[in-house]
């Protein structure tokens, strides 16, 4: 599955309801460590009815802000 | 006192300020939507304990623990109907009694149980605390973290609570600014390309949440400001592989390290200045082993839109430092209420010792170790205007600042990322308002005099409400 915020990465179950009553599962993107549970609404879980707002399809990774860049190794 | 979070609900229900929900609830959106309402309950909210989500049945999840001035006082074992001021300064009173004694037991009940395989997102019943967050958010965990190059240095251990994002089974995302104690603890580690060992707690005394989440120097231990204020020893205990210390009665305890120089994507997250912030690259802990108490409670938290539980667990640990910090080396300030948005608005209540006098006091504040990113609007008022109560403070404002003289901005000053206003992230300005009576040699204003107060008038207080209830007030 494609995740629904890059659209680019893989998105897999991590989790499922521990009752086992099967209520839902949590999905994660390997790319955008994006995260959602099948039961939140269409507007989180479809691509075409999210908030471009929060969507990060047109955005490189690498360059989101660092809030704390990695320092030079000390010799 | 309250040793555990456990022995504070018991409290908050004995006083009725607890409240159990039993109906079901999915995880989104009806867990936000309670911690909402109980947020908007105001001064008096309970706390509320949650007893059937959707998919996670037998778990249970605490959320407005700090969410009403109420509950506050009820943490210091006042009152719950103490004023926010008696509030200030009862732990103003107590600040000065650090350091407090801490003390170390074995065979802890946040050990009852001991997990090393497990799934976080399963274990503990989460939720998206806002509805556009990037994923499952532990909100009010303290982190617990050594200096590296004095892990024997107990006052270094640095206890912090940080937003925390669950990934998956084992895999956490944290926010740690370069502003926070636990970066310096991040770069030294880094900068050795080793891992720092981190301990998250969760659930644990309501005063430790309390210091947690306070500005304090790095050199000064969370624990022991917390036996200061309660009262009573902290209780410790030792991670399991006896490295750090935690709190003995902390309802879960996940042990793990931060992988040295190493960042991923994390957020948005929807926070307290009451916006989301964007997706950032944060630093990545990983998870070994889960501790628990028999028959855990999860506690978290909500935030956004102010008022919310993170505005009064924030607000007087917010203030207080700050004013300590000022007072040093300026006795005439009477007060200061810091409680708007972590400090990102300050009120200061001072005398003024010469002319301009309290646009310095600005300054002081401005230059505190919190005050440098955090304060960005001071209102200054008069020593006699009590500055929790904003009647008196906009009265102050609409009759004390001339435009010319009072109100100064300085562009380029350092700024808190995580307001919207400040840009680019990281940078801001200081805003000053001086509402403050000028004093000589500051020429006076006008030749007004402001009418004073009436002290007869507190005796006719207390008869006048006994007449309106019995006249039927019920209020």
């Amino acid at each position: 599955m494609k995740c629904v915020r890059c659209l680019v990465g893989e998105a897999s179950v991590v989790a499922k309801a521990p009752d086992g009553s099967g209520a839902w599962e949590i999905y994660k993107c390997a790319r955008c460590n994006f995260g959602w549970r099948s039961t939140e609404p269409e507007s989180i879980t479809d691509p075409a009815k999210r908030d471009p707002f929060f969507q990060l399809d047109k955005v490189d990774l690498n360059n989101l802000i660092i809030p704390c860049p990695i320092p030079p190794l000390r010799s | 006192m309250f040793k555990d979070l456990r022995s504070f609900l018991k409290k908050l229900e004995e006083e009725g300020q607890l409240v159990h929900y039993h109906d079901e609830v999915l995880p989104e959106p009806g867990i936000r939507a309670i911690m909402r309402g109980s947020a908007d309950l105001g001064a008096t909210g309970p706390a509320v304990l949650i007893h059937n989500i959707k998919g996670y049945k037998g778990r249970k999840l605490v959320v407005n623990v700090h969410g009403s001035w109420a509950n506050h006082a009820i943490m210091l074992g006042m009152p719950k109907t103490a004023s926010l001021k008696e509030q200030f300064f009862e732990l103003e009173r107590r600040w000065d009694k650090y350091p407090g004694e801490v003390k170390w037991v074995t065979g802890a009940p946040c050990q009852e149980v001991v997990l090393d395989s497990f799934n976080l997102l399963e274990l503990l019943p989460m939720h998206k605390v806002n509805e556009h967050d990037g994923g499952f958010y532990l909100s009010k965990a303290s982190v617990v973290s050594k200096d590296p190059d004095e892990p024997d240095n107990f006052d270094k251990e640095n206890v912090g609570i940080y937003r925390l994002q669950v990934q998956d089974a084992n895999t956490i995302a944290m926010q740690g600014l370069p502003f926070h104690d636990i970066a310096i603890q991040m770069r030294k580690a880094e900068a050795k390309n080793e891992p720092l060992p981190v301990a998250i707690c969760l659930g644990v005394d309501p005063m430790l949440s309390f210091m947690a989440s306070t500005p304090i120097a790095y050199d000064l231990s969370e624990y022991k400001y917390n036996s200061a204020l309660t009262g009573i020893p902290m209780e410790l205990t030792k991670t399991t592989d006896g490295f750090l210390d935690v709190p003995a009665g902390a309802e879960y305890v996940l042990e793990g390290e931060i992988l040295p120089r190493v960042r991923v994507p994390e957020g948005p997250f929807g926070e307290f200045p009451g916006s989301y912030s964007g997706a950032r690259q944060q630093v990545v802990i990983k998870v070994k082993r889960v501790t628990h108490r028999t028959d855990p409670i999860f506690e978290n938290l909500y935030l956004g839109r102010p008022w919310t539980e993170i505005d009064t667990l924030l607000g007087l640990n917010t203030c207080i430092p700050i004013y300590k910090q000022i007072k040093e080396t300026m006795p005439e300030v009477k007060a200061v209420n810091a409680l708007y948005q972590h400090g990102l608005t300050a009120i200061i209540a001072t005398d003024s010792r010469f002319g301009g006098y309290a646009k310095s006091v600005a300054f002081r504040a401005a230059s505190t170790p919190h005050g440098i990113s955090y304060v960005k609007n001071i209102i200054l008022v008069d020593g006699d205007v009590d500055p929790f109560d904003l009647v008196q403070v906009m009265w102050a404002m609409s009759t004390r600042i001339r435009g010319p003289q009072d109100v100064i901005v300085i562009p380029s000053t350092p700024g808190m990322p995580l307001d919207p206003g400040s840009e680019p992230p990281g940078m801001g300005c200081k805003v000053i308002i001086d509402a403050t009576t000028p004093v000589a040699p500051e020429p006076k204003m006008r030749d007004v005099k402001m009418v004073g107060h009436i002290p007869e008038a507190a005796a006719f207080q207390k008869i006048i409400s006994d007449l309106h209830q019995k006249a039927g007030c019920r209020l």
